[in-house]
């Protein structure tokens, strides 16, 4: 062998040997935390939106609430304000505002005071006031709060002094409470608001936002990462974590692969035939909690035939659900018999459900006189907490109505065109779902069925139905929980019957961590929160 | 050689002109206004509508639509991308620079040990070595690059746990971007974790980079192989060993420089191909750089992302060729002689 050569290699090997040994060294990484998130934000104001990705990246991070629920007392607890009366008539309520909380310092902004009631009027009217500066720099409108008829609700809302404000409404409601604690209820600044609109920015306050929350955003480079650093003057809990990154990952295997790599601390919506890799590493923690979530095939009842009930009536007998909780959710799902999950107060076992029943579908097809039917179903092309993957179900259904003789054809697109989308088509169905934002039964009916959601395009069946509406506003109108769950029973034996959609299954939230990490709760609704997360300190390697 | 150099910049233009054209006429057939495909802007209100038509000459004929369309792009307007409402240009140019990397790194990788495995192959005294040597680099170019690189980060990243497969570095490391090449920029940063962040960005480009890695340097290993064989056999070198030469210097005097002239003219040839593989190796290993950008585009219908994706690789694909080109006519005696001798 030539000398050259074998010079070279002893070189080589010597150079290769300081670089896997300065490699492998002892690396201490910065404090902070990781979490693997599925997806861009749309933006970082959840006034705005109803996608679990970006509340999961604004409500708890960035922002407070007025009021927030508490899942250990089962209660609404303080945030913003610090208490609160309701009048007897149950028409005004009269909130406390905190004092000395202050909005995050960022490069484009630096609070000249503290919060007080000004903000809280600001965010407010920039829902329901359609002349405030603010209503029309969202273009995509305040989608929760029209399907909940959040504008019709409050008459007006009162500036008593700096620290006290009341909101006037024009209707009882029940579930006011629970509606200002949802993630989509946050306090914005009004002092940024007015000096972005001196500059002539508007738009900049949904993007560069500023909150009270416990972190502040530094950062985001789409595709790429959301960075947040601690609010040194946050006014709840001390915060630990210094720093708080959003490692933005779409696929489910990259993210579990992030955690198995350290890359990430925390990961979101794993899919279940992948948790199986998991075993063998003892350090990850699988997290699963059962959420207040459902997954449904809604039916477009405004277009024949489905605007038959029959129709509708067979579709629903046509489908095996257990089979699609096999294979579809590995079971780490429960069947749904109604629109409410067992994990609500509300919840009782439905007695009339739609069972799998195929023969009975043929005869209702038959009775309707409809044959050789050919309908479309849209199937979300990623995974949601509610249903890992669409696709697979709606393959699943598909077998299912074949069956019965009915051919059904799959529509997919990506999914920011898919939402765009179904909200202009004429489709036929839609296989979607929806997860809580709080723990009021209400939140699983109007934002979905009523008629205000109709108008809101969130009402995916376009279902409009009198008695059902009349059922919602009397189980607002009362507050005690048994007379409340009466309606909401009342309510599902109406969706049981007219079958606007079908309702498939209710998933267990799964967050994946590593094992140093605690004090993280995962709430069955709602967006994921840092604030009282702590990390262990690791051992050096 | 100045005729020469001139010959092939005007080769390197006309072959830019007809890609742009190819371009111009493909984005006509996005199945959306031309408008919105050429701007990326969806919505516009009457202003921009109005700006849109002017810049790119809507109502006038085609050729004057890719003249308009052609002086857009060449002032470095690609229009903003649909998706996160930035100038596309900008995009672009955060993810350049990881592609850079990642194919320096793995150049470097091919040439630093094929040259040397290579001149085994062809000199080394061990017949089952050299066919050993022959066998893995065949298997090795006839793996698939994507099955290549999930294995990889399934063996060394899942089971072992020893490299990172995803993404530049931890995320925790705040850098800020002044050259856009993570191992630079980790190194000037003044913060207290530089080392540790160097460290970090290095065991983050290895699997990568060994992946991508993989096609040429079983290329490089074979050619360099191919032509020390040919070498050898040239007169010249019996007449250096006749005049008694030490065996590393005819080597390294004779033989390695005339060997390398072929292959540098295959890693012309091969950059094509590596650049595809370059873009699958980014979208298994999460490497922000052009390609999982492109193909991100492609996925979300962006179309200003697709064009200045498209655009700018296969501009660099055609520079580098012609940038070869050249280096390969300017050490190489023989391409000279022929150059003179047409003259």
């Amino acid at each position: 062998m030539p000398v050259i050569v074998k010079r070279w290699y002893q070189q080589m090997s010597l150079c290769l040997s300081s670089i896997v040994l300065a490699a492998c060294g002892q690396v201490q990484l910065p404090s902070g935390l990781v979490y693997c998130s599925e997806g861009n934000p749309e933006s970082f104001n959840p006034q705005l939106v109803t996608s679990g990705t970006t509340i999961d990246a604004t409500s708890h991070q960035i922002y407070s609430r007025l009021v927030n629920y508490s899942q250990e007392k089962a209660e609404i607890t303080p945030g913003l304000a610090t208490s609160w009366q309701v009048s007897d008539d149950g028409l005004s309520y009269v909130f406390t505002l905190r004092e000395h909380v202050s909005f995050h310092k960022t490069r484009h902004f630096t609070p000249a005071r503290d919060f007080n009631a000004d903000d809280v009027l600001f965010s407010f009217n920039r829902i329901i006031d359609p002349l405030h500066p603010y209503h029309l720099v969202s273009r995509t409108g305040y989608p929760f709060f029209q399907s909940i008829g959040f504008a019709d609700l409050i008459g007006y809302i009162e500036k008593v002094n700096d620290y006290q404000v009341i909101f006037h409404l024009t209707r009882k409601d029940a579930s006011f409470l629970s509606n200002l604690a949802t993630d989509f209820a946050v306090v914005l600044s009004a002092e940024y608001g007015y000096q972005l609109l001196a500059q002539g920015t508007p738009e900049d306050i949904d993007y560069y936002a500023v909150g009270t929350g416990p972190f502040q955003l530094s950062q985001y480079v789409k595709n790429e990462y959301i960075r947040f650093k601690k609010n040194p003057v946050y006014w709840g809990p001390t915060v630990e974590i210094d720093q708080l990154v959003f490692d933005i990952t779409p696929r489910s295997t990259a993210r579990i692969a992030k955690l198995i790599t350290g890359d990430c601390s925390v990961s979101a919506l794993p899919k279940a035939g992948e948790l199986a890799v998991l075993d063998q590493h003892k350090d990850i923690i699988i997290d699963a909690k059962p959420g207040l979530n459902v997954a449904f095939w809604a039916f477009n009842t405004q277009k024949p035939p489905l605007d038959d009930v029959r129709v509708r009536r067979a579709l629903a007998h046509a489908i095996d659900k257990n089979n699609i909780l096999d294979v579809v959710y590995n079971d780490t799902a429960v069947e749904a018999t109604g629109v409410l999950p067992p994990a609500s107060w509300a919840y009782s076992k439905n007695l009339s459900p739609n069972e799998y029943n195929p023969e009975k579908a043929k005869v209702l097809l038959h009775q309707a006189g409809v044959s050789n039917l050919s309908i479309n179903v849209w199937a979300m092309p990623v995974a949601r907490i509610y249903n890992p993957s669409a696709l697979k179900t709606a393959e699943l259904i598909q077998a299912d109505l074949a069956r019965i003789g009915v051919k059904l054809n799959i529509i997919s697109y990506d999914w920011s065109v898919f939402t765009q989308k179904l909200a202009s088509s004429n489709y036929d169905s839609v296989l979607i779902g929806w997860n809580a934002d709080n723990s009021d039964p209400d939140n699983f009916f109007t934002p979905l069925l009523s008629c205000a959601a109709l108008a809101s395009n969130n009402n995916r069946s376009r279902w409009c139905n009198k008695d059902f509406e009349h059922l919602l506003t009397q189980a607002q109108s009362v507050s005690t929980q048994p007379e409340r769950k009466a309606f909401y029973q009342s309510a599902e034996a109406i969706i049981s019957d007219q079958v606007p959609l079908v309702t498939i299954a209710h998933a267990k939230k799964v967050v994946l961590k590593k094992s140093n990490i605690t004090a993280m709760q995962i709430r069955p609704y709602g967006g994921i929160s840092f604030a009282k997360t702590t990390q262990a300190i690791e051992g050096t390697e | 050689m100045w005729r020469y150099l001139f010959s092939r910049i005007t080769l390197f233009m006309a072959t830019s002109l007809v890609m742009v054209a190819v371009l111009f006429m493909a984005s006509g057939q996005f199945p959306v206004s031309k408008a919105y495909s050429l701007s990326g802007v969806q919505y516009p209100t009457l202003e921009q509508q109005q700006q849109i038509d002017q810049d790119y000459q809507l109502h006038d004929n085609q050729l004057l639509q890719f003249t308009a369309y052609l002086r857009q792009r060449l002032s470095g307007n690609f229009g903003i991308s649909s998706n996160s409402q930035q100038e596309v240009l900008e995009e672009l140019e955060a993810v350049l620079p990881a592609s850079f990397e990642l194919s320096l790194f793995s150049g470097f990788i091919a040439v630093f040990f094929g040259v040397p495995i290579g001149v085994l192959a062809a000199l080394g005294n061990n017949k089952a070595l050299q066919r050993s040597i022959l066998a893995i680099t065949l298997t090795g170019y006839s793996i698939p690059v994507f099955w290549l690189g999930l294995t990889l980060s399934m063996w060394f990243g899942v089971n072992l746990g020893w490299l990172p497969i995803s993404g530049q570095i931890n995320l925790l490391y705040e850098i800020e971007p002044v050259t856009g090449f993570m191992l630079v920029d980790t190194l000037l940063s003044d913060s207290s974790y530089r080392i540790p962040a160097f460290h970090d960005a290095l065991l983050h480009l290895i699997l990568p980079a060994v992946t991508l890695a993989v096609l040429p340097f079983t290329l490089v290993v074979r050619i360099t192989r191919q032509a020390i064989l040919n070498v050898m056999n040239q007169t010249y070198i019996r007449a250096a060993e006749a005049r008694g030469l030490h065996t590393a210097k005819i080597l390294l005097r004779h033989v390695l420089p005339n060997a390398l002239i072929p292959v540098i003219k295959s890693i012309g040839l091969m950059l094509g191909s590596f650049a595809s593989y370059g873009i699958v190796v980014e979208v298994i290993f999460s490497w922000p750089g052009v390609g999982s950008w492109l193909v991100s585009g492609i996925y979300q219908r962006d179309y200003t992302v697709i064009q200045a994706g498209i655009l700018a690789v296969s501009l660099l694909i055609i520079f580098l060729s012609i940038l070869i080109d050249l280096l390969h006519t300017a050490i190489n005696p023989m391409s000279r002689k022929e150059l003179y001798a047409s003259n």
